[in-house]
């Protein structure tokens, strides 16, 4: 479904991605874990083209994307993405801002695109607020309606930022439990999230990345209970301190 | 004291006739000249914040030409630069030359409010499958043209005072009015005090208009 070879992400003389090798099958939850400044959301950047990398492929679908040639909107529309701080339209409703996307992309027509809207906001729980503007919602609701948006241009990975780093803790619950019920319909995913809980339970791989490189891939099991790598141990005892 | 106000009250009833038709001049001249502002500002800024060298360049020169060097060279330049080249009435020149002027200032405008908008709203647009094109006039630009409101109507303020040089090539505005009334009365002092308030009045209403305007925007949004 989405592949790198060889990915190298350099920030000026900053290197943070030192040529990752990556392959999410469909269907897949593949969560991202390691310290900050590890890289991990560099790559997942890098796999919506919002960052470029400086070397390496990135196949989406088993084609491989050039930068230059390929239309970089068409790529993304089959690769959503949720961000940490949601990303809101803050001069569009709800509804409108899921519909949005859909509208100017797709061409899709308004009836159809508000009926497909309110599906999706059933699904996130949120068929009460169509009609009201981002900042009257709280942070979880706001990351469940940039769930909704990312998911009406219905594509066939999604990628999460960090999804609940900027949410207050009672909130983290309901976004999570929204990205469980995704995954569980088969939706492919990459995550990053320091989310343990989720990443233990939902997870189909988890991979560690350390200084730009990947240091672990593994499933939950392996990586939470019996890794042998001396990093991973190292973080999961940081996490768990927490 | 008394005596001063009693002829400043003659003036005034002697001249409003007058002023009023030069008010109109001055506020279509302030119109047509944040028509073109406007339309300049937005593509000069669109211009300097975009990737061509060629066109940021341009418009890098535009507007340090026109902010380094006084108003008033701009209009006598235009105006004979123009009136050379094709017949154009002098409200027209002065207009026009008003217009470019504010171009530049608009441009910075924009350039600023655009680039005010949270970097997290092109990522979102973009991570949508919407093209820059999409992005900027849905998503960039309505943000940005709040964000520009305020200093905007601070310009259009501006503009609506700068527009009394184009006396200087001949506009009947009112300025050009009250300077042509105080040589023939000689009384200098009280009309330029009445003209003084006809501008008052007129950017104070602007600013209630706005502010009313600024209002609507934030109790419908935020």
């Amino acid at each position: 479904m989405i592949k790198t070879e060889n990915l190298h992400k350099k920030f000026g003389k900053l290197e943070v991605l030192k040529g990752i090798d990556l392959n999410i099958h469909p269907g897949e939850v593949v969560v991202l874990v390691g310290v900050s400044g590890s890289g991990k959301s560099t790559l997942l950047r890098c796999l919506n083209f919002l960052e470029k990398a400086q070397e390496g492929n990135i196949y989406i679908d088993g084609r491989k994307i050039d930068r230059k040639k390929d239309n970089l909107p068409k790529v993304r529309e089959e690769v959503g993405m949720v961000f940490q701080h949601f990303n809101l339209f803050p001069h569009k409703t709800v509804l409108e801002n899921i519909i949005e996307a859909p509208m100017i992309v797709k061409k899709m027509d308004k009836s159809k695109a508000e009926q497909l809207a309110r599906q999706l906001l059933e699904k996130v729980g949120l068929s009460d607020k169509a009609d009201v503007y981002p900042n009257k919602l709280s942070g979880g609701q706001k990351q469940r309606v940039a769930i909704a948006r990312a998911l009406a241009m219905e594509p066939k990975a999604l990628l999460f930022d960090e999804p609940t780093s900027a949410l207050d803790p009672e909130l983290v619950g309901e976004v999570l439990q929204v990205m469980q019920d995704l995954a569980n319909e088969g939706m492919t995913m990459v995550v990053v999230t320091h989310e343990m809980k989720f990443a233990r339970e939902v997870a189909s791989r988890i991979i560690m990345l350390d200084e730009g490189r990947i240091i672990e891939n593994a499933d939950p099991d392996t990586f939470f209970n019996h890794s042998s790598n001396e990093r991973t141990r190292q973080f999961l005892e940081m996490v768990n301190l927490k | 004291m008394p005596e001063t106000l009693v002829t400043i009250y003659e003036v005034f009833m002697r001249t409003y006739e007058g002023f009023l038709k030069a008010a109109l001049v001055t506020l279509k001249i302030t119109a047509i000249a944040l028509v073109i502002g406007i339309v300049l500002g937005i593509l000069f800024a669109l211009m300097r914040i975009s990737k061509s060298k060629i066109l940021s360049t341009i418009a890098n020169i535009y507007i340090s030409v026109i902010r380094g060097t006084p108003l008033i060279v701009q209009i006598m330049f235009l105006y004979y630069g123009i009136t050379s080249i094709i017949v154009l009435s002098n409200f027209w020149a002065g207009a026009i030359a008003l217009g470019v002027h504010n171009g530049a200032y608009i441009a910075e405008i924009f350039r600023g409010a655009i680039q005010g908008v949270d970097r997290g709203q092109r990522e979102a647009s973009l991570a949508l499958g919407m093209n820059k094109n999409q992005t900027m006039r849905r998503i960039i630009f309505p943000q940005a043209l709040r964000i520009a409101i305020p200093p905007l109507g601070n310009q259009f303020i501006i503009t609506l005072k700068d527009s009394s040089l184009v006396y200087v090539i001949g506009v009947t505005e009112l300025f050009g009015l009250a300077n042509r009334e105080a040589a023939s009365s000689f009384l200098p002092f009280e009309t330029f005090m009445v003209v003084g308030l006809y501008y008052l009045v007129l950017v104070l209403i602007f600013t209630g208009l706005l502010r009313l305007y600024e209002n609507k925007l934030n109790v419908d949004k935020t």
